[in-house]
């Protein structure tokens, strides 16, 4: 990505808090008008990099830039963001609209024009209705949006949302996610989202960063990092994983082929011969078919009901398996069945490195 | 963002606190380091003998005995009246407890010269209990109830109880119900349950309102001068006789003895119960 | 706990009683005893009169001494809680072994005694040369300092420390975060902070002990010297009244303003 369209550049941050390391040389280019997003378990410097973003800790190395401008020195309050707090963070002694006009007083806008903007945003996010209200007497979605709308109304370069839908309800959080990504395409801001909930980043995102112990282990395309895990943590943190081991014996085409306890099968990749491997395959793409076609053996262990699909718990002498069947019909398998797995080699991927 | 300007934040109070505060007491310490003079403030050389003439006179050791005896009888008393009365205002519903807490906060608010004359009117020999008594018939002659040594005990009791109370109910009401709960699932009875659970768990409110009430005895010149009489002399009473005799030395020496004596306690009452197993450290 | 009425919460009751009438009974003493109509006490009195509080406000000493413990109330309190409120605000959201040793400093001269303060700054001052006033003023700063250090720490402590961050989000520098989004949300802390520094400063008597002066005394010295040299007038009663009166305006006022609940939650 080039200098002129990237909106947020991170260039080799670093920063420890006393013993630990909390971003160990991340760089990263956020484009313009994206939603990128930062996933990772806690303690991963998800929140960190936001932060750092924001000007709310310093980095011990590295630049910051901002729309090409280097912020690295800068205070939060001169750089060209807003954000929405996991905790909202609404003026208690303000009230909605007085909230959410705060960022336009400190840009020193005009009463009047204040005025239409808030309005604005309180449209957009639905909340005309309650601009004299104050935070203490509006519900926690209510509370986030006009969070929101405080931070979209100053029109920054970029917005910074730190686990926004963290504190709602399962179905609350699904409708705002909706919403959120509506908003953002329709304002065309770049955003930058923290989040634990891997579903989230991968319905939310452009471009998702799967963070592990202040590194970046892989960033892409949601579709791009869930179909081709660069190792066994990413493989695992973004939905399920099969996960079985090997030793390269040849070569076919574009593949290569694993010699597995199980049964001897393709994988795309390139790896030298007599090497150990790993290979990973989606649980939804593990095929379970009659135990006489070909694949790896295999036997049901147990069978849990998850409502639109079904979990099948394997043991296999590649070790335990688990393949996912929707529930179109009814189920065809019982605890105890002799099965084999099968899956398209394209399903499958080599993993980096030896695996967690 | 930690920037240098909130350093102008830290500025003035510490200045006004090392110039008027750490600056004077060091100071008085100095002082008492040196011998007296009747000239000047004080004296040239540089001696101990302040400090060995206290501790080595009867008299000032006398004075001594005397008021820890009278801090000890005062702390007693309010242990064991503050504490139940703690206990029952810890379990009034959460109005009345704060009208209650606020009951006992508005004495305090009161100068301790008005509390003490308080006890001077009732205990003079034209004084109320005297009178009501006389009135009754149950005395033929008026009795001396000031001027002794249980009236500064009654007086500086009742003055400082409720410190004592405040301290040990918040304690109790910020107790959480179910360590009680837990100690009688696991078979303790009421008595047992406030002796190994209740009262070790309340340690830390004893200790800060024990420490409050003997600091406060320590230091309470009005109350004991006018309740006890100006023959009664306790400690802080030679210090304010050396002041008006211009004795600085002599003072600034008694003052360090008097606080010994408060830090000696501190130190006892930490070691004793110990209240930072209970509330944890700093953060 | 169950509600159960037992021997033990009987004798608690009683106890609370007994406790609350001996620590109220002598303050009431003095309060009735300023309405006597005769030069003597007596309990009860037979009518009320307002004599004792004419006296009172006639004496010159004592109106002197009564305006000027209220100047130095206010003025002491003023000062007192700025101070605080500027190191509470520094230390909120410190922590680390200077944090705390300064958080001690500033909460020391509530646990020191102030007898031997009194002692000590009157022998700073004499060494120096300081006026009365200006003396006794600073040494109700230094006793007054800490409530209003205590309160507003809790209230600065109680703030979502999100919320200032947002305030810089958007565009305010510190500043103006402080003045637009901190202030306003812990000025209760540093009204009960204030209330108390008043108080305390106006019923006083350890370090005034030492440092007022000829024509510089405040109310209590001056009850107390009447006490000890003219005995138990009745005129003083009508002065320690007043006191008390004060008092239960100003504590009315601010909890009319801030509410119970903060006052106590703040002690």
């Amino acid at each position: 990505m080039s200098e002129e369209t990237a909106d947020v550049r991170l260039v080799s941050v670093r920063k420890r808090f006393g013993g630990v390391v909390a971003v160990d040389g991340v760089s990263l280019d956020i484009g313009r008008g994206t939603i990128f997003s930062l996933l990772g378990p806690s303690g991963c410097g998800k929140t960190t990099t936001l932060r750092l973003i924001a000007g709310f800790e310093q980095p011990d190395a590295g630049d910051i830039y901002i729309r090409g401008a280097r912020v690295t020195p800068m205070p939060p309050y001169r750089r060209d963001f807003s954000m929405v707090f996991q905790s909202y963070a609404l003026f208690p002694h303000l009230n909605v609209a007085e909230n959410v006009a705060f960022g336009l007083r400190m840009r020193r806008i005009a009463r009047g024009d204040r005025g239409r903007s808030v309005d604005e945003a309180l449209a957009l996010v639905k909340l005309e209705a309650l601009a004299d209200r104050y935070p203490r007497q509006l519900s926690g979605g209510q509370q986030q949006r006009v969070a929101l709308a405080r931070a979209i109304v100053v029109k920054p370069a970029v917005l910074l949302l730190d686990e926004p839908l963290g504190a709602l309800d399962k179905l609350l959080r699904e409708e705002m996610q909706v919403e959120l990504r509506s908003l953002q395409q329709r304002l065309g801001i770049t955003a930058v989202f923290v989040t634990h909930d891997q579903e989230e980043a991968l319905t939310l995102s452009d471009r998702v960063a799967v963070m592990r112990n202040g590194v970046i282990e892989q960033i892409g395309a949601p579709r791009d990092i869930y179909d081709h895990p660069r190792n066994a943590f990413v493989a695992s943190f973004l939905g399920a994983s099969n996960f079985i081991d090997g030793i390269v014996v040849g070569r076919e085409a574009a593949s290569i082929v694993v010699e597995t306890p199980a049964a001897r099968v393709c994988v795309p990749g390139d790896k030298p011969t007599g090497e150990r491997v790993r290979i990973a395959v989606r649980p939804e793409r593990l095929r379970m078919e009659r135990g006489d076609a070909d694949g790896l053996s295999a036997r049901i262990r147990d069978i849990v009901y998850r409502g639109p699909i079904t979990h099948f718990y394997l043991d296999s002498a590649a070790g335990p398996l688990l393949s996912y069947r929707q529930n179109a019909r009814a189920s065809e398998w019982t605890i105890g069945d002799e099965v084999r797995c099968a899956w398209d080699v394209d399903s499958a991927v080599v993993l980096d490195g030896p695996g967690e | 963002m930690k920037s240098a300007w909130r350093w102008f934040l830290l500025a003035p109070p510490l200045a006004l606190l090392l110039v008027f505060f750490v600056v004077p007491v060091v100071y008085l310490f100095w002082v008492s380091l040196h011998a007296g003079s009747t000239s000047e403030l004080y004296g040239a050389s540089l001696t101990l003998r302040n400090y060995g003439e206290i501790i080595g006179d009867p008299f000032y050791l006398t004075i001594v005995r005397r008021t820890l005896g009278i801090a000890a009888v005062i702390l007693g008393l309010c242990l064991a009246i503050g504490y139940p009365v703690a206990y029952f205002v810890a379990l009034l519903p959460t109005r009345q407890r704060m009208v209650a807490i606020l009951l006992l906060l508005f004495p305090l608010m009161v100068s301790n010269v008005v509390r003490a004359y308080g006890w001077v009117a009732l205990l003079e020999r034209r004084g109320v209990v005297n009178t009501t008594l006389s009135d009754l018939r149950l005395i033929d002659a008026p009795l001396d109830l000031l001027y002794t040594p249980s009236a500064v005990v009654v007086a500086l009791m009742t003055i400082l109880l409720p410190y004592m109370v405040i301290s040990i109910a918040n304690t109790l009401t910020a107790l959480d119900r179910r360590y009680l709960e837990a100690a009688q699932a696991l078979g303790a009875s009421p008595l047992r349950t406030f002796l190994h659970v209740t009262l070790p768990l309340s340690s830390p409110g004893i200790a800060s309102g024990a420490l409050l009430v003997f600091l406060l005895t320590l230091s309470a010149y009005v109350t004991i001068t006018l309740v006890g009489g100006p023959r009664s002399k306790l400690l802080v009473s030679l210090i304010y006789d050396s002041v008006t005799a211009f004795q600085w030395p002599r003072a600034a020496a008694l003052a360090f003895v008097l606080l010994a004596l408060a830090l000696a306690f501190t130190g006892v009452m930490l070691a004793l119960l110990r209240p930072g197993r209970v509330q944890g450290s700093g953060r | 706990m169950t509600k159960v009425p037992t021997a033990g919460s009987a004798l608690r009751g009683a106890a609370t009683l007994v406790a609350f009438a001996l620590i109220v009974v002598p303050i009431l003493i003095v309060v009735v005893a300023a309405f006597s109509p005769n030069d003597y006490f007596q309990f009860p009195p037979p009518a009320l009169s307002m004599r004792w509080f004419v006296e009172f406000f006639g004496l010159d000493n004592m109106r002197g001494a009564f305006a000027l413990s209220v100047e130095l109330a206010l003025a002491s309190a003023t000062i007192a809680t700025v101070l605080g409120t500027f190191a509470a605000l520094f230390l909120a959201r410190r922590g680390g072994a200077l944090a705390n040793v300064l958080q001690s400093l500033f909460v020391a001269p509530l646990v020191f005694p102030t007898i031997i303060l009194g002692v000590a700054l009157l022998l700073l001052y004499k060494t120096i040369g300081m006026p009365v006033f200006a003396g006794l003023l600073l040494a109700h700063c230094v006793v007054g300092m800490p409530y209003g250090f205590r309160t507003v720490l809790a209230s600065a402590q109680a703030l979502d420390p999100s919320l200032e961050e947002a305030g810089q989000s958007l565009g305010a520098g510190p500043l103006r975060t402080l003045v637009l989004v901190t202030l306003p949300l812990i000025w209760p802390g540093v009204l009960a902070g204030w209330l108390f520094a008043f108080i305390v400063s106006f019923g006083e008597l350890n370090t005034a002990l030492f440092l007022t002066g000829p024509g510089v005394t405040t109310l209590p010295i001056e009850i107390f010297s009447y006490l000890q040299f003219q005995g138990s007038q009745l005129v003083i009663a009508a002065a320690s009244s007043v006191q008390i009166a004060l008092i239960v305006l100003l504590v009315t006022v601010i909890e009319r303003v801030v509410g119970i609940a903060r006052i106590t939650r703040a002690r």
